[in-house]
């Protein structure tokens, strides 16, 4: 236990929760140059995207990345923003409706609110960044984004009660695997909380499967994403098209 | 390390538990508020052995340590004084074995639920015993039951 905090505190203070945008080939250098399934993938990657940005592993990083790539994609479309801020909103109520006690959610949601008040604000992108640099308050989005996953899978539980692995009801998996930190994301997280906001995440699936290229899923199927995540094994980053 | 900004957000968010257990304890509960200093970093809470389960007419004590990594830390809770619950999940030295204060810690939890976690899983008891490895436990752990690595079987007694 000693040990596993021990490492888990070096990873947080080498890495940055979200770094600066990168050059895409940034990825090739993660890999050996004789590793030719993953050098074909980033190659057939290069094709669609032309920059990364990378999230900290520390658990939390599929939130992370759609949190911040969320709303750096609002910063231009002020349509997409209005609706996006009555739907977050509105969220916290819902919460309520389900059972959460509001005197503990209510700061994650005011902290993700001032958020998107910032982003209508017109900060700028090197604001935005320094944000979610902050681990107070990139901690706190991470915790409310967690909980309209949950509360989404447990609104749609007749639904979702057929993925849930291990013979738990989906009440118990929410508070074993959504609700609290660094409990990683699969399908399910994504699927649940793309519908929650309303919103749809393309996700370059590149593992070693040796299939060529990498492989991509919308959330939810068939609809137009405006945010792109790269999912290596355990592991999501941020892309951006070319 | 302790960064100013953590510090802050971690009492205002425990002023507000404390005012919320203040307002609406749990049946049975009552926040002791002599044990809680200024800083709000620790705090004693009494509790009374439900009606109608094997602890009624019982009183205990569960003692509560916050970090100023709270609420994203889990509390420390253990049972304190003369009169630790004798249940299956509950160590003679007062550790007490519930996923909730570790592994499935969430910042949306509170003492609140922890109280009502910890009421509802002595409640439930049918048989009145100790852990079975009890002896090598309490001989051998850190005094900090959450260093401990706790292997949860079910939630049941």
């Amino acid at each position: 236990m000693a040990q596993q905090e021990r490492i888990q505190q070096e990873i947080a203070f080498s890495t940055p929760l979200v770094s600066n945008k990168v050059n895409i080939s940034f990825l090739n250098k993660e890999y050996t140059d004789d590793d030719n399934v993953y050098q074909r993938k980033i190659q057939d990657l290069g094709s669609k995207y032309g920059h990364v940005r990378t999230t900290r592993r520390d658990g939390n990083c599929f939130y992370r990345a759609f949190g911040y790539s969320q709303l750096e994609a609002l910063m231009d479309n002020p349509k997409e923003l209005q609706r996006f801020k009555a739907v977050a909103a509105k969220s916290k109520n819902d919460l309520v409706a389900l059972g959460f006690p509001e005197f503990t959610i209510e700061d994650f949601h005011s902290t993700f609110m001032d958020l998107i008040e910032m982003v209508e604000r017109q900060i700028s992108e090197a604001e935005l960044l320094a944000a979610f640099n902050e681990q107070n308050t990139s901690d706190y989005v991470v915790v409310y984004l967690r909980l309209l996953t949950s509360g989404y899978l447990q609104k749609e539980s007749a639904f979702f009660e057929h993925f849930v692995e291990g013979g738990r009801t989906v009440k118990e998996f929410c508070s074993q695997e959504v609700e609290p930190m660094a409990k990683e994301s699969d399908h399910i997280h994504i699927i649940a909380l793309a519908q929650a906001l309303n919103i749809s995440i393309r996700v370059e699936y590149m593992d070693r499967g040796d299939c060529g290229g990498v492989n991509q899923h919308d959330f939810p199927e068939g609809s137009s994403p405006g945010v792109f995540l790269l999912y290596r094994p355990g592991h999501y980053d941020i892309l951006y098209k070319l | 390390m302790l960064c100013g900004a953590t510090m802050a957000s971690m009492q205002k968010r425990l002023q507000k538990e404390l005012l919320a257990l203040q307002r609406d304890p749990p049946p049975g509960m009552k926040v002791d508020e002599k044990s809680i200093q200024a800083s709000l970093t620790q705090w004693i809470v009494d509790m009374e052995g439900a009606s109608g389960t094997l602890y009624e007419g019982e009183r205990f004590q569960l003692l509560f340590k916050f970090s100023s990594r709270y609420p994203f830390d889990s509390p420390e809770v253990v049972f304190i004084g003369d009169n630790i619950p004798v249940h299956p999940h509950v160590y003679s030295n007062g550790h007490i074995c519930l996923s909730i204060l570790t592994e499935d810690w969430s910042p949306a939890l509170s003492v609140q639920s922890v109280c009502l976690s910890i009421v509802s899983m002595l409640s439930s008891c049918k048989d009145k015993k100790r852990p079975p490895d009890n002896a090598l436990y309490v001989r051998t752990c850190d005094k900090n039951p959450k260093k401990t690595k706790w292997w949860y079987h079910d939630d049941n007694c």
